[in-house]
């Protein structure tokens, strides 16, 4: 039987709230980053404040609370383009998820 | 430096483990481009092999472990490092479902040795995190860990080896049932020895391992290979009744708890 037919034969509803869950999971681990000795997340947050800095290096506190020291420009690039198609991917399939509603 | 990955699997007189690891070897080898072990023991192995590990080790396994449902081959996963032939080394049980690329990202962590603290649960958000026992620390997972081989790594494997080996001991001072050993109880108490008796944030996957849990069942959405769709069900009882409830997922791992669900799976 395919999914298809469970789904209609079980009479299953959607669950809008456990999707929601899911996704948010999901997608929260495709935000880490490895990069230049620290561990990071992009997040606006940390994208904000490397945007509004103009030194070469700055000294920030990785996710393991550890003060790194780091190329700016590249740590910004890098965190810039992982928000960038994370969220874009998080969009589609919540898009498409929110048509089973 | 080499890369690979570990799997225990022991056939026990209710599952085929070995079964449920070449499924999930061939899948570490999809996703993951990573050489697989397999760690078993002669009589798990098969007499028409369909795949070839890159390598076999067998060991004899402690069959003295058993839950409900029977013997429960699961102790001397203690012995990964010294049996694992990679200089850094994934160890995954055999029923996780390898879907994507994400573990490599293990790799990359800035530590020597990793495991999950946190868990989630598919349709069931609200599930609260497994403590030892309610006077004791949250519960660390071993369903998946990344170690190197590092003077830390064999120190915390050989703790892991003493825990199971006192397991009553333990279960006593912490307040936790001990007839059955559990690796994730086990590397709980064994982690947190061999850091002085705290719990490095460097050592924590960040982000949860996702598990299916109970009334819960997985569907294939199509029957490729390497299929990453899945409908996922779920018997959510309200006022005496049951209301089916479901969710489309893809490209994401997961932990199968119930085994005749992962067999269905790999079929």
């Amino acid at each position: 039987m395919d999914t298809k037919s469970l789904i209609t034969e079980a009479k299953a509803r959607f669950n809008h709230n456990s999707a929601k869950a899911y996704l948010k999971d999901k997608y929260d681990s495709k935000f880490i980053v490895a990069d230049q000795n620290g561990l990071w997340r992009a997040n606006l947050e940390t994208i904000n404040f490397l945007t509004a800095t103009s030194d070469a290096e700055v000294i920030i506190i990785d996710t393991f609370n550890n003060p790194v020291k780091v190329i700016r420009q590249e740590l910004l690039d890098k965190l810039s383009v992982v928000y960038k198609t994370t969220m874009e991917e998080w969009y589609n399939e919540w898009v498409e998820l929110e048509k089973n509603r | 430096m080499s890369k690979g990955a570990l799997l225990f699997a022991f056939n026990s007189p209710k599952y085929n483990y070995y079964e449920m690891a070449v499924a999930t070897a061939k899948r570490i080898n999809h996703f993951l481009n990573l050489p697989v072990t397999i760690v078993t023991d002669e009589s798990s192995i098969p007499d028409n092999r369909n795949y070839t590990f890159d390598k076999t080790i067998t060991t004899t396994p402690d069959k003295t472990n058993k839950r409900d449902w029977g013997i429960w081959i699961n102790k001397g996963r203690y012995q990964a490092f010294e049996l694992s032939p990679y200089t850094e080394t994934l160890l995954l049980d055999t029923d996780y479902m390898v879907n994507s690329s994400k573990l490599l990202k293990t790799f990359d962590l800035p530590t020597d040795f990793c495991c999950h603290d946190t868990t989630s649960f598919l349709m069931q958000p609200s599930v609260s995190q497994e403590l030892l026992s309610v006077y004791s620390f949250n519960t660390l997972w071993a369903t998946v860990i990344n170690f190197k081989r590092t003077n830390r790594s064999e120190q915390i494997f050989q703790c892991l080896g003493m825990v199971q080996n006192n397991f009553e001991h333990y279960a006593n001072i912490h307040g936790f049932i001990s007839a059955t050993f559990r690796n994730d109880y086990g590397l709980t108490l064994a982690t947190r020895i061999t850091n002085g008796h705290i719990m490095p944030i460097e050592d924590i996957i960040p982000w949860n391992l996702l598990h299916v849990g109970k009334n819960t069942s997985v569907y294939r959405n199509n029957d490729h290979e390497f299929n990453t769709e899945y409908t996922v069900m779920f018997d959510n009882w309200q006022r005496g009744k049951i209301r089916k409830e479901y969710n489309t997922i893809k490209d994401t791992d997961f932990h199968v708890m119930s085994k005749e669900n992962f067999m269905e799976l790999i079929a």
